[in-house]
């Protein structure tokens, strides 16, 4: 779903971009509201989920791959404006280091993976939640109670996987706009080949099947895992499941705060969770070629008969590991050194912008 | 109404200024009279006042900037906060320092040898995830520095970008950033005092090893003295006060002359603990265990060194 460079025109990408700043701004204010400081470094480690989660491809019926994004699981564990922030930090990571997704298609990149996708994921899981908890209200309240946990994974499955195939949507309108926006006197396109007709069913056929799947598996996997692992990762009021926010908001019973040994497990725990991942990340090479939309422009050329004038010219940017690789290197050990890079300049980065905020003291209600 | 306690600039009496800070003293050290009053005598109605508490008194100070002593004050305590609290802390799994910084040295040698990206990528990775887990002041020293580092030797590329060598470009901006990064984990991870055995383990000679034993040692003490000057400088200087920056070479005498005391005085002291010029080669406990473990890592980069030198 990363779209590449040129494969939107630049006024496209401008006016993603341009939607996109008030967007951020927004983010970065409430996340400094609603983030304690001591637990933007944990941001870093959701973003480094994520950023793992996406390097997972999956076989897709047809030839081409797609990948898991987390961004549900980001936005039910710390809120979705956090969310946006995270989501949008590791793809600019990924653009600028690894060339994967364009440095000018930013913005779109953003707009669909970390935006849309935490926003109608986490409104599709508060839906669902609540619709769940009106249930139980009907039922014994006990019974309810131990359901919770469960109920909560359900949750967040239909969420992950609406919101990813809501943001498969959006690139694919983004790329099925552009032969009718801007095409030559010949007819033919500059920039995106493929019209509305083809890139919406091409692109929703593959997440509504494979990789929605592989969404939902990824959030309710890594969700189940640090609820259990870790209960106290996440903020208070993020997560609706009333089990899954009590041990975590120690201000409310200051006998649920965890204690020392019960953080550092939760942080081997999560650190182990990490590393294995970060191991499994070769596994994503087992699927070949490439994802819909991805394509290079020789391919392009030989698929639709023409190179678009707009990508043939078009303007690229020189990564540092290209598409997670390096020449000398096999394969999959250029994954795993693109993993380890991308996961310990995430959580670098949030815990520098950790360093950077005011700390506050809560003193209560007022 | 001016007050004789507007106090004299602190001068070159450097020894009052240390001594009477907050005493209302002036530059001869006496204790400054109030103002001679008149005796003249009102009389009220609720009795007989002296005509000088009858006036009313609103005194403000000129307006004075003593901007510089402020600014010295911050720098001074700045640095005095890195040095006290941010000595390099060791972790459980850090190899023995003459290791550490032997790992240091060829790392660093290495990295700059390797004439690819791939195996400057290999150790940008390895000081990424050691400088994600230090502790938080550490890191963002690490990063501040590194990174400034390597802004500043892509700036000095800009170049090559234009000469159509871009990869050229980045590949010596990360291998700065991987060389200073190397450079921050082993200063912010090793105690200073291990650092400077770990040196004579390689036989850097004592004088150069006292130098640096001596000077790291100093700067926290005279930075002391030196804040203690300049806030002493900044109490007594109410009102407006021209000469002040005159006072600048006052605080820097001091500092001096404490420092040649604190220089004998520790001769001394060294002497009578039997300190005679010559630092002991690091004994056998200092290497621990998993120094082999270490080692062993350190031979697998330099195995990926080579391989990757034939290979690219």
């Amino acid at each position: 779903m990363h779209i590449p460079e040129n494969y939107l025109s630049p006024s496209t990408c401008g006016v993603m971009g341009a939607v996109m700043v008030p967007v951020w701004l927004h983010a970065a204010k409430k996340v400094r509201q609603s983030i304690p400081r001591e637990k933007m470094p944990l941001l870093g480690v959701a973003a480094a989920f994520s950023f793992l989660a996406m390097m997972f491809n999956v076989p897709i019926p047809g030839g081409t791959t797609g990948h898991a994004v987390c961004g549900t699981l980001v936005a039910i564990l710390f809120g979705p404006w956090a969310a946006v922030l995270t989501i949008s930090i590791a793809l600019a990571i990924q653009a600028v280091l690894f060339g994967d997704g364009g440095v000018l298609a930013l913005g779109a990149n953003c707009f669909n993976m970390a935006f849309v996708l935490p926003m109608v994921g986490y409104g599709i899981y508060t839906l669902v939640m609540h619709a769940f908890s009106s249930t139980a209200k009907k039922n014994h309240a006990h019974q309810a109670a131990t359901k919770a946990p469960a109920l909560e994974l359900v949750a967040a499955g239909i969420g992950s996987y609406v919101g990813i195939n809501a943001a498969a949507l959006c690139a694919a309108i983004e790329f099925g706009i552009q032969p009718l926006l801007f095409s030559n006197a010949a007819g033919q396109a500059l920039y995106c080949p493929y019209p509305l007709w083809v890139s919406i069913p091409a692109m929703l056929a593959g997440h509504l099947s494979v990789a929605g799947t592989a969404e939902a598996i990824f959030t309710v996997g890594i969700l189940a895992y640090v609820r259990k692992a870790a209960p106290s990762f996440g903020i208070a009021g993020a997560s609706i499941a009333p089990s899954a926010a009590e041990p975590a908001t120690p201000s409310t019973a200051g006998s649920s705060a965890p204690s020392v040994a019960q953080t550092r497990k939760a942080r081997l725990s999560l650190a182990a969770l990490l590393a294995a991942l970060v191991i499994l990340t070769p596994l994503g090479l087992l699927a070949t070629g490439d994802a819909w939309g991805e394509w290079a422009t020789q391919d392009v050329a030989e698929s639709v008969g023409y190179a678009p004038a707009g990508m043939a010219n078009g303007w690229e940017w020189q990564s540092l590991l290209p598409d997670y690789s390096l020449g000398a290197l096999p394969d999959w050990a250029g994954y795993v050194l693109s993993a380890v890079i991308g996961v310990a300049l995430l959580v670098i980065v949030f815990r520098v912008i950790a360093a950077g905020m005011k700390s506050r003291v809560d003193f209560g209600t007022r | 109404m001016e007050r004789a306690s507007e106090i004299t600039p602190l001068g070159n009496t450097l020894p009052v200024a240390l001594g009477g800070i907050l005493t209302n003293q002036d530059s001869t050290g006496k204790k400054a009279a109030p103002e001679p009053t008149t005796s003249k005598v009102v009389d009220t109605a609720a009795g007989s006042l002296p005509a000088w508490l009858l006036e009313s008194e609103a005194y403000e100070p000129a307006p004075d900037r003593d901007g510089f002593v402020q600014k010295s004050l911050l720098s001074l305590t700045g640095v005095l906060s890195r040095l006290r609290l941010d000595d390099g802390q060791a972790t459980r799994f850090s190899p023995s320092a003459p290791v550490k910084l032997a790992m240091g040295f060829a790392l660093i040698l290495m990295t700059s040898l390797s004439s690819n990206f791939a195996f400057t990528l290999v150790v940008l990775a390895a000081v990424l995830v050691r400088i994600a887990a230090l502790p938080q002041k550490a890191l963002q020293r690490a990063v501040g520095v590194s990174f400034a580092a390597a802004g500043m030797s892509a700036l000095i590329m800009i170049p090559a970008l234009f000469l159509g060598q871009s990869r050229s470009a980045l590949l010596v901006g990360t291998k700065v950033l991987a060389s200073v990064g190397i450079a921050m984990v082993v200063a912010l991870s090793t105690p200073v005092h291990q650092l400077t055995s770990a040196l004579r383990t390689f036989h850097v000679s004592n004088l150069v090893i006292m130098t640096i034993e001596l000077a790291l040692k100093s700067i926290v003490t005279l930075g002391n003295v030196a804040v203690e000057v300049l806030r002493a400088l900044s109490l007594r200087s109410v009102g407006k006060n021209r000469a002040k920056g005159t006072s600048m070479g006052g605080v820097g005498g001091v500092t001096f002359l404490k420092a040649n005391e604190a220089a004998r005085t520790t001769a001394d002291a060294m002497r009578c603990r039997g300190f005679e010029g010559e630092y002991q080669a690091v004994a056998r406990e200092a290497y621990k265990p998993i120094d082999f473990a270490w080692l062993a890592a350190l031979a697998v980069v330099v195995f990926a060194f080579v391989y990757l030198q034939g290979v690219a």
